[in-house]
């Protein structure tokens, strides 16, 4: 009997009164994530108005010095770069992937995937060995008679984003291809009927139909770009440092847990503000930058 | 017609070209790696002057490559296990449950997926130097367990939430305990979501190198932070043999999870 009335309660909507069902299931997450994310996170921003003195002497140090600054600089160039280049490249290859027959599309897919779970590091290692001087790129320029002796293509600005394109390439083709998928095809097929040419589609329909995929993705292209320790710092020169190996160069080789902590915070902001940005344009598509 | 590849005109070749193009720069560096470590030139001059397997003997012979491969193995199977333990829970909270905040909560446990990793490394280090927890197998299970643990609740609960609960209600109904019906109706229903979680979480923990460099000590450093450290000195070949054996593990676990969706979904 008392099975019975068990299993009539559970299939009964739930009861008003019972509010905070559940919740016991995510207190042991919620323990450990504040445990070891939110308060560590707070400790290191926190140590950047307390450390050496408290005030906001790190920030006005970080936005005084031209070194500083030039690394702010470049961390955006070399994103917006990436995220302009990787547009530019995803944009045709979502539509292609899109529109095209199902065998060279699956294919097309197991490469994408295939580039995207495989190891950071070694994906960054081929593009280091790819890329010197005496590398295949600079062989095949050369035999190709474009150019006549090697060009410098890594430690520099040129290394960064080619590594960086690379990598970020299927995050925003997956986006996009979902988006241009949904597209419908009889509104262009309409404004094809109404006298559009093809280039006249391209530019007034199918483009501002695709427009919120291609913000969402680059956005995101962009953030993780900002964030990024790995590429940038084994295919950039010292000239070219961005933001992320800044604080850790501030953490790891100076301890100076003050200024690696303001040089984080900069980070979160301009992160989170851009996904905040994001969200508005369309919900949520992840995942995060390395 | 823009949509309609066969009535593309010319312009079906621009896009395929681009797309071929496209698809050959990203599997260039892959397969680039996986023919060099084959090569015999200590100067990774390609095409190589002939063929070896010299440098994954000498990956096998040197104990600190091999001993950084168990660690980052056992540190991630750790990781999975914990990750999909507590994904579980937390899903059916998240799912089930009803609680002010829920939404909050899911969004904040999801926050370590998009924030800069080298924030979340440089915090841990701090706090890790000060309980004595840097450098240890179990600082390395935690940092990596927190960026693990988004991608486990994401795949759980969304297998979670397509699972219609009736399901295991009826198997209450029919006599057993609702402890019972989770484990023996609900969670062979929602496997799919668990082994996404489990392979999401090896991977990430596996492959994981930033938080990892500023976990590891000179004893204790995983697969990835030894190529790192290698990388910083210079590119031997080795390398490339290591690198190829991390593709390959990559390959197979993609193949084992288009295979066993297609085996769960029949």
């Amino acid at each position: 009997m008392s099975t019975y009335s068990d299993a009539s309660a559970a299939i009964a909507p739930l009861p008003k009164a019972r509010r905070a069902t559940g919740f016991g299931g995510v207190l042991p997450a919620l323990a450990f994530v504040a445990i070891f994310f939110i308060a560590p996170v707070a400790v290191l921003l926190l140590r950047s108005v307390l450390e050496p003195v408290p005030g906001f002497g790190n920030y006005a140090q970080l936005i005084g010095s031209a070194t500083y600054l030039k690394i702010f600089a470049n961390t955006f160039i070399v994103s917006g770069l990436v995220t302009a280049i990787s547009l530019l490249i995803g944009f045709p290859v979502a539509w292609a992937l899109a529109i095209m027959p199902g065998r060279l599309t699956s294919v097309i897919f197991a490469i994408l995937l295939l580039s995207m779970w495989t190891n950071l590091l070694a994906r960054t290692y081929a593009w280091m060995v790819l890329l010197q001087r005496t590398g295949l790129i600079n062989k095949m320029l050369i035999g190709m008679g474009l150019i006549d002796k090697p060009l410098a293509l890594v430690n520099n600005l040129t290394g960064v984003t080619i590594g960086m394109t690379y990598i970020m390439l299927p995050f925003i083709i997956l986006p996009l291809y979902g988006v241009i998928r949904k597209i419908d095809p009889s509104t262009l097929q309409a404004a094809a009927l109404c006298g559009a040419n093809r280039w006249q589609c391209l530019t007034r329909v199918l483009l501002p139909l695709a427009m919120p995929g291609m913000a969402a993705g680059a956005l995101m292209v962009f953030v993780m770009s900002l964030g990024y320790f790995v590429t940038p710092s084994l295919l950039g020169g010292t000239a070219n440092m961005m933001l992320a190996e800044l604080i850790a160069q501030f953490v790891q080789s100076l301890v100076n847990w003050g200024m690696g902590g303001a040089a984080a915070l900069v980070l979160l902001v301009v992160t989170l503000s851009l996904y905040a940005v994001q969200l508005r344009f369309v919900g949520n598509q992840n995942p995060g930058g390395r | 017609m823009l949509l309609n590849f066969d009535r593309l005109g010319w312009w079906k070749y621009i896009l395929l070209t681009i797309t071929l193009l496209t698809a050959a720069f990203l599997l260039l560096p892959i397969v680039f790696i996986a023919a060099l470590s084959f090569g015999s030139s200590q100067w990774l001059i390609f095409p190589p002057p002939g063929w070896t397997l010299q440098w994954y003997s000498e990956l096998f012979a040197d104990p600190r490559w091999l001993e950084s491969a168990w660690t980052s193995f056992k540190i991630a199977v750790i990781v999975t296990v914990l990750s999909v333990l507590l994904g579980l829970v937390t899903s059916f909270g998240l799912v089930r449950g009803s609680f002010l905040f829920r939404d909050a909560l899911k969004a904040l446990f999801l926050t370590p997926m998009i924030l800069p990793v080298v924030v979340l490394a440089v915090a841990l280090y701090a706090f890790f130097l000060r309980i004595g927890l840097g450098g240890t197998l179990i600082g390395f299970v935690i940092s990596h367990l927190v960026l693990a643990l988004p991608f486990s609740i994401l795949s759980i609960s969304s297998a979670l939430e397509g699972f219609d609960k009736s399901i295991e209600d009826a198997a209450v109904l029919c006599g057993a305990s609702p402890l019972e019906a989770k484990i023996r109706v609900t969670l062979p229903a929602i496997s799919h979501g668990l082994f996404s979680a489990a392979v999401f979480s090896f991977l990430t923990s596996w492959d994981e190198v930033v938080v990892a460099i500023f976990m590891s000590s000179p004893t204790l450093q995983t697969l990835p932070v030894k190529v790192w450290a290698t990388l910083r000195q210079d590119l031997t070949p080795v390398v490339a043999a290591a690198s190829t054996l991390l593709i390959l593990l990559t390959i197979i676990l993609m193949a084992l999870v288009a295979v066993v969706r297609k085996v769960l979904k029949q």
